[in-house]
């Protein structure tokens, strides 16, 4: 095994600079940093590329098991996810999402796993998390979107920028913290529709809507 | 190819994984074929992802990578291999082949039933198929809570217009309608209810989604 102060050493030159951070989907290829080295990882499993990833999403993992209330078992999920993440890195597929979201859908989905597991038996589970909740890329055919889910991390990231803060934080609870939109309306001492309306108005512009429905 | 979608804040609530199983199987049954849908999905997802990215981040302990290396290490396969094979549906996986062939409990005139609910351990919903004849009419009834439903055969018509394969429509008390069975199978639909149903006129014995 490699040990943990080498790998800091032989990652220095590889690591995706800090800046990189703020606005990684500008500037370069197609290809983000971080989505550039989950492939390395799924190709040719690649320690120093792993260990870059978890020096970022490691943090960002454990915020957000700790935001959804799992903060007693917030270290356990990072590791969930990052062992996950070693495993199905052969079938992440750059084509088909950004790594970030790729790894959000991975911990969404552990998150979910780790409280059905203490809520019961696995006997008791006819249906796995997976099968309701799908890793975008696995199992499926899709062959002509790809090109739309290059550009969707972008353009959300874009737009993001432009809404008002009072959207965003309804949209922070009901991603971060598992809120229903209710459950954001009774925290914020607000009517239903007008979250719902907040919710809409961003995904508007996220363009999530249907165009050419009332819905 | 389907009409009718579920709403973005219904996406929205299941890319946040906030669903209760249900519900979420509701829509990943709709998902798995309409890609207009998976697409904002998608966008949805990735909206998960720059959200986690711009909340605060939280350090980790010193130790947290070498345990996972070592978890990976003492791991029989270190080649990261997940089985690639088609899956079984997961409707084959929750009721076995035929969905026509299923212990189906006649109820009112051409209206059966079969409750599912025990397939969802913990859950609050009732889960329920029902199946409508071809040709069928379902007798009218009310809802106190929210029913959501996917077409799983066949399709139905109301004043709302026709609800084809793999439709989804979600219906609430100030909802009224009357089915109907059209095409030449019979219609099946999954249907995941919040509350009982109140039902209308001398019926009593069953809810049922036709019934409104």
């Amino acid at each position: 095994m490699i040990s943990r102060t080498n790998l800091n050493h032989a990652t220095v030159e590889e690591r995706p600079v800090t800046t990189l951070d703020k606005k990684p989907a500008h500037g370069e290829g197609r290809k983000d940093p971080w989505s550039q080295l989950l492939v390395k990882v799924g190709k040719s499993q690649d320690r120093q590329a792993y260990h870059s990833l978890f020096e970022h999403f490691a943090p960002q993992l454990k915020y957000y098991a700790m935001a959804n209330g799992m903060a007693s078992h917030a270290e356990e999920l990072v590791q969930e996810v990052f062992v996950s993440i070693w495993r199905r890195a052969s079938l992440y597929d750059w084509h088909k999402a950004a790594a970030s979201t790729w790894i959000f859908t991975i911990a969404r989905n552990q998150r979910i796993d780790m409280l059905r597991k203490m809520r019961r038996t696995s006997a008791e589970m006819q249906v796995e998390t997976e099968d309701l909740w799908q890793i975008p890329g696995e199992d499926e055919n899709e062959p002509i979107t790809s090109l739309h889910r290059l550009m969707s991390e972008r353009r959300v990231r874009d737009s993001l920028k432009n809404l008002p803060e009072e959207q965003i934080t309804v949209i922070a609870k009901v991603y971060m913290e598992q809120k229903s939109h209710q459950m954001v309306a009774d925290e914020l001492n607000i009517p239903l529709g007008t979250v719902k309306s907040r919710v809409r108005l961003a995904l508007n512009k996220l363009k999530v809507i249907l165009q050419d429905q009332n819905v | 190819m389907t009409r009718h979608h579920p709403d973005s804040i219904q996406l929205m609530e299941y890319s946040a994984g906030n669903l209760s199983e249900p519900h979420a199987l509701c829509i990943r049954l709709h998902l798995n074929e309409c890609a207009l849908c998976r697409s904002r999905v998608d966008t949805l997802d990735s909206l998960g992802a720059v959200m986690m990215e711009q909340q605060p981040k939280v350090s980790v302990s010193e130790s947290m990578f070498d345990s996972i290396l070592a978890k990976i290490d003492s791991d029989p396969a270190p080649q990261p291999v997940i089985e690639t094979a088609p899956r079984i549906s997961i409707l084959q996986k929750l009721l076995g082949d035929d969905i026509n062939n299923l212990p189906w409990k006649r109820q009112l005139g051409d209206v059966s039933v079969l409750d599912i609910t025990e397939k969802f351990p913990g859950q609050k919903e009732q889960v329920v198929l029902q199946k409508l004849v071809s040709g069928g009419k379902a007798p009218a009834h009310t809802h106190r809570g929210t029913e959501t439903t996917i077409v799983l055969q066949g399709a139905f018509a109301d004043q709302k217009g026709v609800f084809n394969q793999w439709d989804f429509v979600v219906l609430t008390d100030q909802d009224e309608h009357k089915p109907v069975a059209v095409g030449c199978e019979d219609c099946i639909t999954l249907s995941v209810l919040s509350a009982p149903v109140k039902l209308t006129g001398t019926f009593t014995r069953m809810l049922n989604p036709f019934i409104r």
